[in-house]
């Protein structure tokens, strides 16, 4: 697929990243997966996906030094980042928000569904290839 | 005292009240009273306003201010009073009124209904529908009988306008009635008054924190459990996925249930302590058994390394108990050891103990933060770990559990070094 849409997910709950993957794909997008926050960052820069989910609690660099550095570098400054987390307290959500997310979701309401469906409205509605 | 008590009771009870038995002082309440090596006579013969710990009557004010303040937060002051009941009458040794402290006063026990009923059931009272003459808010009244050596002395009671007391406040009006007890029978000081508010004080934080914890890490494996599941409803997966995604809420279920038992359990050993169903068991049995339900959790990059003695050790013991003591031990090896790594359990059994050790080359912590390692609710959290899951109750519940069955649990760690953990269990001798 030429327009081939590439998602990375920085998320160490394998089991979490391997859910939201299943669906990404099965939406037609493709799926990478960071397992750390430097891996992630590395992943960035080398896959060049065209939007990113962004867990807070990783290993190492935490989702919000991710963030900051992902938008310190021009190489990823431009890549729609959504924040994805089991914490929903307002003030992670302002911090987040501020160091420019573009959505603040919460794991235990998201469903698989629900984060395709904030994909489509980050990088527009995917048009399934027919089968 | 035991002639005025049954006086007392040939007189109706009031109603309606809520009454209980008293709740002893136990060591979960966090304060261990000594019984005194001689009842004050003080205290059995006369209106007594010095407490026998030699502190003066300030002993007695310090606890009805303390009293004061037990009920919700917000609530307007309440009005605290500790009577000492002799032959039908009642002094009053201290009162905080509004706030302000005075003692003093004396009167028939006919006109304290609640003291009266009291002090002749050895009961708490509680009444919630008493409201005081030119008071518009519903008033609360709770009466704690106060014993020193056993035997009734007085009584603690705590009015408080638009307030009610729950279980909680009870609890700690409880623990304050029990230092007035314990200071007429020199058993308790201000100091110890003061310490007990903090120490409420600091639990109290603990637990709204364990709560959001809680929440947290209930809420997490339940969000894949719905993800998976509804994957499964919306999406045509592979045989492959669809396989996965039942294995995830499968092993996700078990994480639930898990942190339900440890909430669970340490629930039950905070109030009424555990029950153990103790029967001879292998220990190798159960390390086998321990070893063997944590295996699917192990993943590519940990190992388990199990050296036993090859012979049976013959203990007695809460095979699901120990099982989970286990299990809480091996689960927090793997937790702490993020980039893998073998985690070594060797078994040993000399002079009527056995040992079992868990060994992991993990992250570890610092020596000085080892002893904080068991304390409930009190998860380490550091810069290395903040990322790992946990409730800060698995630890607590095992030491608790080794301590039961007449062992312990005692850590060794070093920060970067990893962390071993030896339990010690009596063997059944013959």
């Amino acid at each position: 697929m030429d327009d081939d849409v590439k998602v990375l997910l920085i998320e160490d709950d394998i089991a979490a990243a391997e859910m939201y993957r299943m669906r990404l794909v099965a939406d037609g997008y493709s799926v990478v997966i960071g397992r750390d926050g430097q891996e992630g960052l590395r992943m960035a820069t080398d896959e060049a996906p065209d939007f990113i989910y962004l867990d807070l609690r990783l290993p190492g660099l935490d989702g919000f030094e991710v963030l900051e550095r992902l938008r310190a570098d021009a190489a990823t400054r431009h890549i729609p980042v959504i924040i994805l987390t089991n914490y929903g307290e307002p003030e992670l959500r302002e911090r987040g928000l501020k160091l420019g997310a573009l959505e603040f979701l919460v794991k235990a309401d998201t469903t698989p569904a629900q984060l395709a469906e904030s994909v489509e409205r980050a990088t527009g509605p995917r048009v399934l290839p027919s089968t | 005292m035991e002639r005025a008590a049954d006086e007392l009771r040939s007189t109706p009870d009031l109603e309606p009240v809520s009454r209980r038995p008293v709740n002893r002082p136990s060591a979960a309440a966090g304060f261990k009273i000594q019984a005194p090596s001689n009842l004050p006579n003080r205290a059995r013969g006369t209106r007594v306003v010095e407490p026998a710990n030699g502190e003066g009557a300030g002993f007695y004010t310090q606890a009805a201010r303390l009293a004061a303040q037990v009920g919700p937060a917000a609530a307007p002051p309440r009005d605290a009073t500790i009577y000492l009941v002799q032959s039908g009458a009642v002094s009053r040794i201290a009162t905080t009124s509004r706030g302000d402290a005075e003692s003093g006063g004396s009167g028939a026990i006919a006109d304290h209904p609640h003291v009266r009923q009291a002090v002749a059931g050895d009961a708490i009272v509680i009444d919630r529908s008493r409201g005081r003459a030119g008071r518009s808010l519903a008033a609360a009244v709770a009466v704690i009988p106060v014993h020193t050596d056993g035997v009734v002395v007085g009584a603690l009671e705590v009015e408080g306008d638009g307030d009610d007391f729950d279980e909680r406040h009870v609890g700690q009006l409880v623990t304050l009635a029990n230092l007035i007890g314990a200071g007429l029978g020199h058993d308790a000081t201000v100091s110890d008054l003061t310490e007990e508010a903090e120490r409420s004080r600091n639990l109290e934080k603990m637990k709204s924190e364990f709560l959001n914890i809680a929440a947290h890490e209930l809420r997490s494996p339940l969000g894949i459990i719905r993800g998976y599941a509804s994957l499964l409803s919306e999406v045509a997966l592979s045989a492959e996925e669809r396989e996965v995604a039942l294995e995830r809420i499968g092993e996700k279920s078990e994480e639930m249930a898990r942190l339900i038992s440890d909430m669970l359990e340490t629930a039950r050993l905070e109030t009424m302590g555990l029950d153990l169903a103790v029967a001879p068991v292998d220990l190798e049995d159960v390390i086998g058994d321990a070893v063997a339900a944590m295996r699917p959790l192990l993943g590519a990059d940990h190992a388990f390394d199990l050296q036993a003695t090859g012979g049976p050790i013959a203990v007695v013991a809460d095979r699901r108990r120990l099982t989970t003591m286990l299990t809480n031990l091996l689960d927090n090896a793997i937790k702490y050891s993020p980039r893998g790594g073998t985690i070594e359990i060797r078994v040993g059994c000399d002079e009527g103990v056995a040992t079992i050790m868990v060994r992991d080359h993990g992250i570890g912590i610092s020596a000085e933060q080892v002893p904080f390692l068991f304390t409930r609710f009190g998860r380490l959290v550091t810069p290395e770990t903040s990322h790992i899951r946990g409730t800060g109750l698995g630890l607590y519940l095992a030491r608790e559990t080794a301590r039961l069955h007449g062992g312990d649990i005692v850590a060794r760690s070093q920060a970067g070094q990893g962390s071993t953990f030896t339990i010690t269990l009596p063997v059944e001798l013959g």
